[in-house]
């Protein structure tokens, strides 16, 4: 197990490198010259020709571009992603400061979305074309289909103003958190749903379920020991996948409901064209996916030895 | 007496002075006092202009032991500072939550305001402050006089002390001036030797430059006093009604009672700000009982809350303003607003009566300028103003050469009438749904418009410096009771060699030497008639001779109450908004 | 948010089971097996109502979309404005129509876009192997390694608030799992017998890929298109929600969402109507893609 995690790690390193040359180069999409827009910030004015190639000089921007990359990447990996035009603090410690905030409704959200998905789906298998299935079914349509800055208001409506059980917006208690997770948890509940569901329909009709059944094995106990560890393996992959897609979808929800997370904070870069912290952004959050995706890995190999074994 | 005659002697030197200066304090705190033009309001009596407002608090220096009571019989500023109730030891009781608006504290060394400004905790108090009626009125400076040629001395109240037991001295105000000092001196023009400390209670503030206006300047928050060697982007230590129990940016910001307060006890024992961003968030946590108050409640919608069991809409006076303006001096591709043609075609092109009656509900007044009426007078009544009339609209760009183009936008010489909006002072939310409404309308008779709104003022001074726009959309208003002094201070030419930070009103729009005229004839008049005429000209030349600036409304503070909040008083400037009287009944 | 993975494996296994010709020959079969099925046929109902009022918008829109009437602000349904109007007096079920245009052309146009980039590159990184493949099947992995939203943000963010540079961000972002799945495909055919055999008697390389291995991948880029025009437009019109896509005053869903929230306990018909067009059109997309998975993926039909 751990020579199987160090040689994840290892694989991790060039593509760590590469999210990081994406972050980069995204800086060079921005119209303007950074020099310019640097100085017109600083100076409040149209900087003159000598002062913006004086200032490209010390920023080295004339140098070639990979130049620039590696200078850059040195000061990332010591984590100094630079500073924020509109708040001068450094990108990183705003990043990491608010990104608790966001960790916790994603979690949460995810939290739900499994603890609602697994059961159903398992159930929608289990019993195909019940009730339950087709309910399932339209579950996960809905939870596919429906915006969820609009079911955000719906909720709101509901649980807020009308039936006054929940807050509306902000962070406070518990209950704060219940409408933002709920809402960012609804797709990948969805999808959950439909994956565990399909999973276990396929695992079900395996060889060696038959048997078991065949040989008289209790019903549930066949599919709690052997179809829900085998079903789970392409779920666990997906789970680690859509909360990281949490973690990055989190903006909207954090903009409805004054969540001080980071999806918030970037949403105000991007308006204040606050170039540093949108590339930080990207790295940070490609930083963290990358964590999550190594979790993921070895949650699988944990629960699939022939991939630590094979590989 | 001396010191009184002093006084009276200041008007006709003052306006000497700001004919000297004014070029450079208008400029130099265009940044500043722009951002806290929408706070202050116009209301003064016409008495108190330009001429009464550096004496206000200076006849009361005959005295230094004044207590504010005992100014009565020159100024309304003479009321007890703090709250009216006046229930003294009161036992204080009930939390109050508000929905505050964007947290928009700057946070780096000596130009930090956590606490002051924009959002006024009642933290930390300021030397003298503004009446909801914009009087002078002491806190924290008991009197003050003002002694030829630029010194501001000031009385110290005594037997206060700040939150961490130090107590109150001139120390404190030459260290808190000093911050100001570090970074520029802002909009007081102060500098590292500025402060004289006389004695324990009496300082003497000399600005680097000549400045008269500094006794109203100085009522502004940002200029609170902080207790010696605290730096607010730190800790949070003033002498004010409330004091910090725990600031999370972005998220909320918790004062309780000062028990120690040397004024009139806090009603409350505690009040949360609640930093709530998004103006439908805010009124659904009033709605739901989450919060017991809101600013900021929008114009459109507004008409919503009164049907509300529990809720009411508190508004204060007209104020503020709604205008648009013109950059006439941009470059291209922001430069077609040089252009008076297209100025004019734009004026008549909006249909102001609709966005007041219609857009906004009825919540705010059509205004010809940006000076409200109560401080401008008759006078006033010299600006006409241009009422809607597209067809009008489309002859003056027709005879401009303007000419129908494809998909409807006009074209002269190849270039098409495109414009741009820039829609974000003091935040954008507080101009919508304008911004596309004029959109429609300057369609119709063809010009297209792009609107862009940027979130804060900080991103919406960055474009306004590099010029990059073509209509600015701000909603903001009089500083004090002069009524000269937003046009001197926005559209007065810049000095060339003035602060390059603070031209960038002038560079965008200051139309020129005839506008000058009436401002230096402002700055030169004698009595409160005189002001208001030069004034009126002024705007005159703003609104109907270049087109400038379009004024499209006076506007008011919105705000949506609980009904258990009692003692709310909305003050037309809200960074100046007072909570000590507030109380809660949670009956 | 979107599916591709689960899909995107489901579709390379039902796409190896497409064989040269088979997938001609069975046709016929799937297209009975997809009309027998009620969701598809609700589906397709749903899509091409929608395309079509999408299409002839300036002719059934009963009003200008742009039109603002300050008379008519926040008016309720009346035999003038059939859904009401909104903030500035404009009819919104002319908006609708004509937003229609807007969310579905763009999530389409991005779509295309997402397929055309896919499809190219998984094919070439699949046909030629090797260092190409390497090169271009790392951008894919670096690319991937970002949650989709957080990238396409990002772009905006450096470019700009506009419906162009939002498409510009998610297409950019979303090829990567086309690429992925059609490279997949492609090398499980590329050692089949009969392209080996077209490569010995000479068959030029671009004969290769579009007489052959082209007609065979395209049907699961087909469910794979269809399953994302739904998040496509879902994630579009979230952006213009945020106020980063469509701007003012365009009449794109998200962002008439966007202009309703004040009002959506006074006059919900602002929030409700886009958001229910919203949904709808969604519902018919992800009904028709799932019908057609389940048509293609023989293992989720039993």
């Amino acid at each position: 197990m751990t020579r199987y995690l160090i040689r994840r790690l290892v694989y991790l390193i060039p593509i760590w490198l590469g999210i990081s040359f994406v972050a980069f180069s995204l800086a060079n999409l921005t119209p303007g010259d950074p020099a310019r827009l640097m100085l017109q910030r600083d100076l409040g004015r149209q900087p003159t020709a000598e002062e913006v190639s004086s200032v490209r000089d010390t920023m080295h921007l004339d140098d070639p571009f990979i130049l620039r990359y590696v200078r850059w990447l040195e000061n990332a990996v010591t984590g100094d992603l630079g500073t924020s035009y509109r708040t001068g603090e450094p990108v990183l410690s705003g990043l990491a400061q608010r990104f608790p905030s966001t960790l916790q409704i994603a979690g949460l959200g995810l939290a739900l979305a499994i603890v609602i998905a697994l059961p159903l789906g398992i159930m929608a298998a289990l019993w195909r074309n019940s009730a339950i299935d087709h309910l399932s079914r339209v579950l996960a349509l809905l939870g596919a289909s429906m915006p969820s800055y609009w079911v955000a208001y719906l909720l709101i409506l509901l649980f807020a103003v009308k039936l006054n059980m929940l807050p509306v917006a902000g962070k406070g208690g518990w209950q704060h958190l219940i409408l933002p997770s709920v809402t960012l948890g609804l797709g990948a509940c969805a999808s959950l749903m439909r994956l565990t569901r399909s999973e276990m329909l396929e695992v079900l009709g395996q060889d060696y379920i038959r048997t078991s059944r065949a040989k008289g094995l209790a019903s549930w106990a066949v599919v709690v020991r052997h179809g829900l560890r085998n079903a789970l393996i392409p779920v666990t992959t997906v789970v680690g996948m859509r909360f990281a897609g949490l973690l990055g979808g989190a903006v909207i929800v954090e903009t409805i409901f004054a969540w001080p997370g980071i999806g918030k904070f970037v949403l105000d870069s991007i308006f204040d064209r606050d170039y540093p912290v949108i590339q930080g952004f990207v790295v940070f959050m490609g930083t963290i996916f990358l964590l999550v995706n190594l979790v993921v890995d070895m949650s699988y190999a944990w629960l699939d030895p022939r991939i630590r074994l094979s590989r | 007496m001396e010191r009184y005659q002093d006084a009276l002697r200041v008007p006709v030197s003052r306006r000497r002075f700001l004919w000297l200066t004014g070029i450079t304090a208008g400029v130099v705190s265009s940044g500043l006092l722009a951002a806290c033009g929408s706070d202050d309001d116009g209301e003064t009596p016409p008495s108190t202009g330009s001429d009464a407002t550096p004496t206000t608090g200076a006849s009361t220096g005959g005295d230094a032991t004044a207590t504010p009571g005992d100014t009565a019989d020159t100024t309304p500023a003479a009321e007890a500072p703090t709250s009216p109730s006046g229930e003294g030891e009161g036992a204080p009781g009930g939390e109050l939550i508000v929905a505050a608006t964007q947290d928009g504290y700057r946070t780096e060394p000596n130009r930090a305001n956590v606490g002051q400004y924009p959002l006024n905790t009642n933290i930390f108090e300021t030397l003298v402050r503004l009446t909801p009626d914009y009087q002078v009125e002491p806190v924290l400076a008991e009197s003050w006089e003002f002694v030829e040629p630029n010194t501001w001395r000031f009385l110290l109240r005594e037997g206060v002390t700040f939150h961490d037991g130090t107590p109150f001295t001139a120390e404190a105000v030459q260290w808190s001036m000093g911050r100001i000092a570090a970074v520029g001196g802002g909009q007081l023009g102060v500098d590292e030797t500025s402060v004289e400390i006389v004695d324990d209670f009496t300082v003497a503030i000399t600005p680097s430059r000549t400045n008269l206006r500094v006794i109203q300047q100085i009522s502004h928050p940002s200029n609170s006093i902080v207790a010696p060697d605290t730096e607010p982007a730190e800790i949070r230590v003033g002498t004010g009604p409330f004091m910090e129990v725990e600031y999370l940016p972005e998220d909320r910001y918790v004062v309780e009672a000062n028990p120690d307060y040397w004024g009139d006890a806090p009603q409350l024992s505690q009040i949360t700000f609640r930093f709530i961003p998004d103006p439908t968030t805010r009124v659904l946590a009033l709605q739901s009982g989450e919060v017991d108050l809101v600013v900021e409640v929008p114009r459109e919608s507004a008409r919503d809350l009164t049907s509300m069991d529990g809720l009411s809409l508190v508004t204060s006076k007209v104020g503020a303003y709604e205008a648009l303006y013109v950059n006439i001096h941009g470059e291209e591709p922001y430069d077609l607003g040089q252009e008076k043609a297209v100025r004019e075609a734009v004026a008549y092109g909006i249909d102001k009566d609709s966005i007041v009656n219609g857009v906004w509900q009825g919540n705010a007044e059509i205004s010809n300028t940006m000076i409200p009426p109560a401080i401008l007078g008759d006078a006033g009544d010299i600006i006409t103003g241009t009422t809607f009339d597209p067809d009008r609209a489309r002859q003056i760009l027709e005879d401009a050469g303007w000419v129908e183009g494809s998909g409807g936008v006009r074209e002269k010489d190849g270039r098409q009438l495109k414009l741009t909006m820039i829609v974000g002072f003091p935040n954008a939310e507080i101009h919508t749904p304008m911004p596309e409404f004029v959109q429609a309308q300057l369609a119709d008779i063809g010009i297209e418009m792009d609107i862009v709104q940027t979130p804060d003022t900080a991103i919406y001074e960055a474009r306004l410096q590099t010029g990059e726009g073509d209509l600015w959309a701000e909603a903001g208003s009089q500083n004090d009771g002069n009524p000269c002094f937003l046009p001197d201070l926005l559209f007065y030419s810049p000095d060339p060699e003035g602060d390059p930070e603070s031209m960038a009103y002038g560079n965008a729009f200051a139309p020129g030497a005839a506008f000058d005229a009436h401002i230096d004839d402002c700055r030169a008049a004698v009595t409160t008639e005189e002001v208001q005429d030069a004034a009126a000209e002024a705007m005159k030349v703003l609104v109907d001779d270049e087109f400038v600036v379009i004024p499209l409304a006076g506007t008011f503070r919105l705000y949506g109450v609980s009904a258990k909040v009692q003692g709310f008083e909305a003050h037309p400037s809200g960074v100046n908004q007072r909570w000590a009287s507030v109380s809660v009944d949670e009956g | 948010m979107r599916d591709a993975t689960v899909s995107g494996e489901g579709l390379a296994r039902a796409g190896v089971n497409a064989d040269q010709g088979a997938w001609r020959n069975q046709r016929v079969v799937f297209l009975q097996r997809f009309l027998k099925d009620w969701t598809a046929v609700v589906g397709m109902t749903i899509v091409a109502l929608f395309a079509l009022v999408a299409i002839a918008a300036p002719v059934v829109a009963p009003q200008d979309p742009t039109q603002v009437n300050a008379s008519a602000i926040l008016a309720p349904s009346s035999s003038e404005h059939w859904l009401g109007a909104d903030n500035l007096g404009r009819d919104i079920l002319s908006r609708l129509i004509h937003g229609a245009r807007w969310s579905l052309g763009t999530a389409f146009v991005a779509t295309t876009l997402v397929v055309v980039i896919g499809i190219t590159v998984g094919l070439i990184a699949g046909f030629f192997g090797g260092l190409v493949d390497d090169i271009l099947m790392r951008i894919v992995d670096v690319l991937l390694a970002f949650p989709s939203l957080v990238l396409a943000l990002a772009i905006v963010g450096m470019l700009g608030p506009s419906l162009r540079n939002v498409m510009i961000g998610m297409v950019a972002v979303w090829w990567v799992d086309y690429a992925r799945v059609i490279r997949g495909l492609t090398v499980s055919l590329r050692d089949r017998e009969y392209i080996t055999s077209a490569h010995c008697i000479g068959c030029p390389s671009h004969h290769i890929i579009f007489r052959h291995l082209l007609p065979n991948v395209i049907p699961s880029v087909i469910v794979l298109a269809t399953l994302e025009l739904g998040a496509m437009m879902l994630a579009i019109s979230g952006l213009s929600f945020l106020g980063l896509g469509a701007q003012p005053p365009t009449p794109e869903w998200g962002a008439m969402l966007n202009n309703g929230r004040p009002f959506f306990q006074s006059a919900p018909q602002l929030m409700i109507y886009p958001g229910l067009a919203i949904t709808i059109a969604v519902i018919g997309f992800n009904l028709v893609g799932d019908s057609l998975r389940d048509v293609l993926d023989p293992r989720m039909k039993k």
